[in-house]
């Protein structure tokens, strides 16, 4: 393998983080994706710009350290200024390109930075305690708990069946009680934020997973209702906010196509 | 519709993370990110340069015959009543009642002589988190 670092420009490209106003300038200890990191820089056209770093053509992309560069880095924007993420894993031809992209969408990619202005997405991830969560379905479940009391302490071989039906039973509880904690979540937060987008469940023992865009006057009082929410919880959910985070969930994948 | 159980621990019970790269895990950073953003596609812009990306799998999380028997294990492991006890159907059918779940699981607890260390815990002095697997960050802030 031959380094990939030291390619001639015609084997690298610009890898494009995010779109941002023109009058953004990355600090310079900013890392981009890559090994080694690549130098993040602006291009800029008018009152747009979006934040690249030269990527090696042959130099495959995607691992950890290269998903928390692209994410620390349009955190870190997002702080600041108002920021577009784009898909991770665009890479275009050169700063020419970038240019033609940002003429080309100009209205739409404005108008969006407009809506993002002083406005950050934090995403309000649960997950219930299995065995909490088990005991509270079996104490409202007689059917459940009476299946329960069958198969407890017997092998599995000699009751998978009944097992694999109560494990469903569970399932379809969990179910309906994640459906009415997002709705929970949701139905408090509203006030407090400018947009929600449901996320999928990431393990079968979620419940709750939502974004929400909230804006900087009342992240505040978003963080406090919040908190109280999870108090209120506490022994069924383990609840945790990510974020400030740059807009990835209020930017639809469709805003560029026609 | 809560279950007010006020521990009295110190500590919030929300948890912070993400943001700025900072205090998430690589699980965090993936859920995040993966598939979101801006598409430009090749049809739009002819300056789109394929590259090759690694494959990054998002959990797709589908319910299945392993999921059940999982669950099925977790119920081995809570033996809320004792082993023969019938009685826990008219409890829980009376605990249903009761106007909330921390009721009803207190109830329960009572009523059954021993009531398993898992339980107990997280009844009383909830908070510890035991045998999870993820680190626990509370940075706010990290830049």
């Amino acid at each position: 393998m031959t380094d990939e670092q030291a390619q001639p420009a015609g084997e690298a490209g610009l890898f494009i983080y995010g779109i941002v106003p023109s009058d953004v300038e990355p600090t310079p200890d900013a890392e981009g994706v890559g090994n080694p990191p690549g130098e993040v820089t602006v291009v800029r056209h008018g009152d747009l710009a979006a934040l690249v770093s030269e990527v090696g053509l042959e130099e495959p992309m995607g691992r950890p350290a290269d998903l928390t560069a692209y994410q620390t880095l349009l955190d870190g924007t997002a702080a600041v200024a108002p920021v577009l993420p784009v898909r991770f894993g665009t890479v275009v031809t050169g700063p020419d390109a970038v240019q033609d992209l940002l003429e080309a969408h100009h209205d739409r990619f404005a108008a969006a930075l407009d809506e993002f202005e002083d406005r950050l997405q934090y995403t309000v991830h649960g997950r219930f305690d299995e065995e909490e969560m088990i005991s509270d379905f079996l104490a409202e479940n007689p059917s459940a708990a009476a299946l329960a009391d069958h198969v407890r302490g017997r092998p599995e071989a000699e009751s998978r069946e009944q097992r694999i039906r109560l494990g469903e039973m569970i399932s379809q509880g969990v179910e309906l009680r994640r459906e009415a904690e997002n709705r929970a979540l949701i139905d408090l937060l509203t006030p407090y934020a400018v947009a929600h987008a449901p996320r999928p469940p990431s393990s079968e023992l979620d419940a709750m997973n939502v974004a929400f865009l909230v804006a900087a006057d009342d992240e505040e009082e978003f963080v406090r209702v919040l908190e109280e929410f999870a108090e209120q919880r506490r022994d069924l959910i383990r609840m945790r906010l990510l974020g400030p985070l740059a807009p990835y969930d209020f930017v639809s994948a469709h805003q560029l196509v026609e | 519709m809560s279950i007010a159980t006020t521990s009295g621990r110190q500590g919030g019970a929300l948890e912070r993370g993400g943001g700025g790269g900072g205090g998430g895990t690589l699980a965090d950073v993936v859920e995040t990110v993966l598939d979101k953003g801006v598409v430009i596609d090749a049809q739009v812009s002819v300056a789109v340069v394929g590259i090759q990306l690694l494959e990054i799998n998002a959990r797709i999380v589908i319910a299945s015959v392993d999921t059940y028997l999982r669950f099925a294990e977790t119920v081995d492991r809570l033996s809320i009543v004792p082993k023969g006890t019938k009685g826990l159907p008219d409890l829980a059918g009376d605990a249903a009642g009761a106007a909330t779940k921390g009721k009803a699981i207190s109830g329960l607890g009572k009523a059954a002589q021993e009531i398993s260390g898992a339980v107990a815990d997280s009844l009383s002095d909830r908070g510890s988190d035991r045998g999870r697997d993820r680190p626990r960050r509370r940075r706010d802030e990290e830049r």
